[in-house]
């Protein structure tokens, strides 16, 4: 396990989306990409569909890409029951990773019959978050039970991360760099998004987004920018071209 | 060992493993551990960095939350004793940082000017795996013994059973659920230590701090209550006004 396989992975999705030469979405190319590298049987991801600055009721999700047919009846049939691994993930706040189904029935007894009967054996969610930025979960099934290995968990949650910066970039509108930020061991980007959530009394995830396009727009790196945050030096406010700096730039 | 110092780590290992009895939070276990290890090691710094089981290293809980501190545990998550232990899976340590600059050129100079004289690291060890590691970091230059490695080692060991014991009564979940959720949690924290820093105008260290005192005295889960001001569910002000002392204060 090293960071060459986050690189590996990296140029494995972008290579497929070359060969795709745009007619596929980034989350489809990924979850195909993500059958292939753990061998499983489907994969599929799901964002959180209400990201503005809601009212901090429960968002609705929408499913974004699924490899197959088993794939949007599991995500379907979560919705119906209101249980099941993506929902469970995001409650634990790590990945749920069931490796035979039919020990479930107590975990989830709507979810477990229904998944068992559309083919499902063994399933594994891995939460889309930065913190408490929700933005989705990418979940993958396969039709016989057995654990994953540690190395396909170790490709599993490089992939998750590739589909969060995903996310991130789609509500962003533009490509931003890859998805090495969220690898970052300095805590300084999530300081400054939680004093950004409180300098604009919004959600977690505008104030992610608001210091990313400051970043961005300021062609500065994401960690130089949140120092400026947490070293009280840079300010947000309500309007997004007036980021409020104490000292010169 | 002295007697005072056996006593200390009879009362730590009691207290360890009364926190370990119920459903806990394994942030402020981890973060108790490290405190725990600067008294009975008699250390001025300790930290637990753990694997994000991608290639990478996170520092997760410390003895204070001093940005230096945090910022040098960042830095030794590439290169220093706490790579070297968990590559070797060995303890490793350092008897004068400012002789190491061949071993570690980035660490021993950050370490060497935030203070420190001595490291030590000792590896998090669950069957072959190497989850993480405990690192101790002091300012006199007293290396850590034979004995306080040893001691150490046993710290390490009783931090990853809080891993993995946590949660271990509602149901058996893998080492990957839990080491991920505890990742995931401590972003959490420093998310709602920079909502509470700015209302509150506090350093890092205070809103820790403030938020870890508000956990306990309302007997409720760090994460918890780090998830409640980060969802907006509980406000800033109902812990900054709750506050029973205006003035920053040490641990406990």
């Amino acid at each position: 396990m090293s960071q060459d396989r986050r690189t590996v992975l990296m140029s494995r999705l972008e290579n497929r989306l070359d060969a795709a030469d745009g007619t596929a979405s980034r989350m489809g190319v990924l979850c195909a990409l993500t059958v292939e590298q753990l061998a499983v049987s489907g994969a599929g991801a799901t964002v959180l569909a209400s990201l503005a600055d809601g009212d901090g009721q429960d968002p609705s999700r929408g499913l974004v890409h699924a490899t197959n047919e088993v794939s949007t009846g599991l995500e379907d049939l979560q919705l119906t029951v209101g249980e099941g691994p993506c929902l469970d993930a995001f409650v634990t706040g790590g990945p749920v990773l069931v490796a035979d189904l039919t020990d479930s029935h107590t975990r989830w007894p709507g979810f477990t019959p229904g998944a068992l009967a559309l083919g499902a054996a063994a399933v594994f969610s891995f939460p889309l978050h930065i913190g408490a930025a929700r933005l989705g979960s990418l979940d993958v099934y396969h039709d016989r039970p057995g654990k994953l290995s540690d190395t396909q968990i170790s490709d599993a949650l490089i992939l998750a991360d590739l589909a969060t910066h995903a996310v991130v970039t789609e509500l962003e509108g533009h490509a931003s760099g890859d998805a090495g930020w969220l690898a970052d061991p300095h805590a300084e980007i999530h300081q400054a998004t939680g004093m950004i959530q409180a300098q604009l009394n919004t959600t977690t995830e505008v104030a992610l987004l608001r210091l990313r396009a400051h970043a961005y727009t300021h062609a500065l790196p994401l960690i130089d920018v949140a120092r400026r945050v947490t070293d009280r030096q840079l300010r947000f406010t309500d309007e997004p071209d007036d980021d409020q700096q104490d000292t010169p730039a | 060992m002295t007697t005072r110092r056996e006593q200390r780590l009879a009362q730590t290992f009691v207290t360890l493993s009364d926190t370990l009895v119920d459903d806990f939070d394994v942030l402020d276990f981890l973060t108790l551990l490290a405190e725990r290890a600067t008294t009975l090691l008699e250390v001025t710094a300790a930290g637990v960095i753990l694997s994000d089981q991608r290639g990478g290293w996170h520092p997760t809980a410390a003895s204070t939350e001093d940005a230096h501190l945090l910022q040098l545990l960042a830095t030794q998550t590439h290169e220093g004793p706490c790579q070297d232990s968990i590559t070797t899976s060995a303890p490793v340590t350092s008897s004068d940082l400012s002789t190491e600059h061949a071993r570690w050129p980035t660490f021993s100079e950050a370490a060497v000017s935030a203070g420190f004289h001595t490291a030590a690291a000792v590896p998090m060890r669950l069957r072959r795996q190497t989850i993480g590691a405990l690192t101790l970091l002091d300012t006199t230059p007293a290396a850590v013994d034979t004995n306080g490695v040893q001691l150490g080692q046993a710290l390490a060991d009783q931090a990853t059973v809080g891993l993995l014991h946590h949660r271990a009564l509602r149901r058996e979940e893998t080492l990957s659920e839990q080491l991920q959720a505890t990742l995931h949690h401590r972003v959490v924290i420093e998310q709602a230590k920079g909502i509470l820093a700015e209302a509150g105008n506090l350093t890092m260290q205070q809103a820790f701090q403030l938020l870890r005192e508000h956990a306990r005295v309302h007997d409720r889960h760090l994460t918890d209550l780090a998830n409640s001001l980060t969802n907006r569910t509980t406000q800033p002000a109902d812990l900054l006004t709750a506050r029973p002392d205006p003035t920053p204060h040490n641990q406990e």
